[in-house]
């Protein structure tokens, strides 16, 4: 066995410590946006997500 | 007198001859040990062991080879100092095509003879046998050790220079036979009369040169040969011994942090979607708070939907801080029957993990949307529930980890497999068929 792969190894077992730990994926489904007023928290039409009004799949046979 | 036991050079000097055919000098290194001397310049095979020195035949050289190892030159390999007193060229011819070895005698007045062999670069140690290898199903049986089959051929010297155990003459014929176990191989020589058998031990050229002292560049060995070690014994093995090891390292990591994630329901509500509505659909929900370091945050819809569906572009907003996390999810399912039978598609319930998401007080800023067409159907309000979980435990990343742990060790086999396969091709048909059977690498 390579030292190669006993270093590649520890790296992977390392980095799924550290994920799991931080909760870091380098999957994000979102969109992190800063700056959002306060204000939305009273009038939630203050602020449009990202994802508003995006096309969406109309299923069924 | 003990073989293994440590000597010291010898300094036995060569007897200087005159060729009774040609006249020229000949030196005999091996005097009373060697049957047949191959005079340089006239190519006569002479009898050795006659006083007479009677020449036995002469031969016109179809070729002139000059040996990598000069004749009378000295090495020490093994532990014992020898000299290189004879050189063949011998050939075999498969399909047309002439593939060319060479062999070297090697001479010790203590230990006798041995042999260099090298093909293509590749070379062995050679020494005679004295106890017979026994037959077995895929080969020979000596030592303890079995070897498998692995070629059959006929062999012509080609060329030929000084001093040999035997009468060697060019144009002489064996059958040989060879059985490997690398890095070591058996191979027999079998003539009219006798049949010799000898092993061969794989040495690096690089050995040979240094041993020899030569001056000349130690060329690279070409392809793999048939007793050549693969360099990947043992590695294929360890390799998935330690894949094991590792998985068996994931599967507690998996269970350990699944034990330690908070796993905290932080907000559990039912809200409804009114498509009919015409003011701002938006709205927010409860503050939540998630505690401690970043951690994911798994948010689960569920819709009571049939035959629609129901988007929600969502924002995770930090009240503190302001930072939002965007994201769209969208929930439909659809049902009914025809002619292959009934059928669903979708499903009520979504769920995303948002990784990597600090700690603070949080709101969850929901705006629905749905087909404004089934706003005046018999159930234009749409239910739906949401829920909110901190610290979920996530298993997917240790199957991956699996995964790319998993990629060294198949390289790994594939590399040793393509090793076994190059050294086979060159085997006689029911050799390679035996290779099949057995991994070199585990051995």
């Amino acid at each position: 066995m390579s030292k190669f792969y006993m270093a590649y190894s520890m790296l992977v077992a390392g980095g799924l410590a550290v994920s799991s730990l931080t909760g870091w994926s380098p999957f994000k489904p979102y969109e992190k946006v800063d700056g959002v007023p306060k204000s939305v928290r009273n009038n939630p039409g203050a602020y449009r997500s990202h994802y508003a009004g995006h096309a969406r799949y109309f299923g069924g046979k | 007198m003990n073989p293994a036991a440590p000597r010291k050079g010898f300094v036995s000097k060569p007897k200087a001859l005159n060729c009774p055919n040609c006249g020229s000098a000949i030196e005999l290194r091996a005097l009373g040990a060697a049957a047949g001397v191959i005079c340089s310049y006239c190519s006569s095979t002479i009898d050795a062991t006659n006083p007479q020195l009677q020449i036995i035949g002469t031969w016109k050289a179809a070729m002139t080879i000059e040996p990598a190892i000069p004749l009378g030159s000295r090495g020490k390999l093994k532990g014992v100092l020898w000299e290189a007193i004879g050189f063949q060229q011998r050939g075999i011819e498969v399909e047309g095509t002439n593939y060319f070895w060479r062999e070297y005698v090697l001479w010790n007045p203590y230990q006798g003879f041995r042999y260099l062999s090298e093909y293509d670069n590749h070379w062995n140690f050679v020494t005679p046998l004295q106890v017979l290898p026994a037959p077995s199903m895929s080969g020979l049986v000596y030592a303890n050790e079995s070897y498998r089959s692995f070629q059959t051929a006929r062999a012509y010297t080609w060329f030929v220079i000084g001093e040999f155990p035997w009468m060697v003459q060019v144009g002489e014929a064996v059958d040989t036979a060879d059985y490997v176990k690398p890095p070591k191989m058996l191979s027999s020589e079998t003539t009219e009369n006798e049949v010799a058998w000898s092993q061969g031990e794989y040495i690096p050229g690089t050995e040979i040169w240094q041993a020899f002292q030569l001056k000349t560049p130690c060329p690279p060995p070409i392809g793999v040969y048939s007793n050549q070690p693969s360099p990947y014994v043992g590695r294929v093995r360890s390799s998935w011994l330690f894949y094991g090891a590792m998985c068996a390292l994931l599967l507690c990591l998996m269970v350990l942090f699944a034990t330690l994630a908070p796993n905290k329901m932080v907000l559990d509500k039912n809200y409804v979607v009114n498509p009919a509505t015409t003011v701002e659909k938006s709205f927010v929900s409860d503050l939540f708070t998630l505690d401690g370091r970043n951690d994911n945050v798994e948010v689960r819809i569920t819709a009571d939907i049939s035959n629609q569906w129901v988007y929600f572009s969502m924002a995770l907003i930090n009240e503190e801080t302001g930072q939002a996390y965007d994201f769209g999810r969208e929930v439909s399912f659809y049902s009914g029957s025809d002619s292959d039978g009934s059928w669903t598609e979708g499903g009520k319930t979504d769920d995303v993990l948002l990784p990597n998401i600090p700690g603070g007080k949080y709101y969850l800023r929901i705006e629905p949307e749905t087909d404004p067409a089934r706003a005046g159907g018999l159930k234009p309000r749409i239910p739906f529930r949401v829920r909110i979980v901190r610290g979920r435990p996530f298993y997917f990343r240790y199957f991956l980890g699996m995964f790319l742990l998993l990629i060294p060790p198949i390289w790994t086999s594939i590399r040793a497999g393509s090793f076994e396969s190059k050294r086979w091709s060159e085997s006689d048909p029911s050799g390679a068929s035996s290779s099949n059977a057995s991994s070199e690498d585990d051995e």
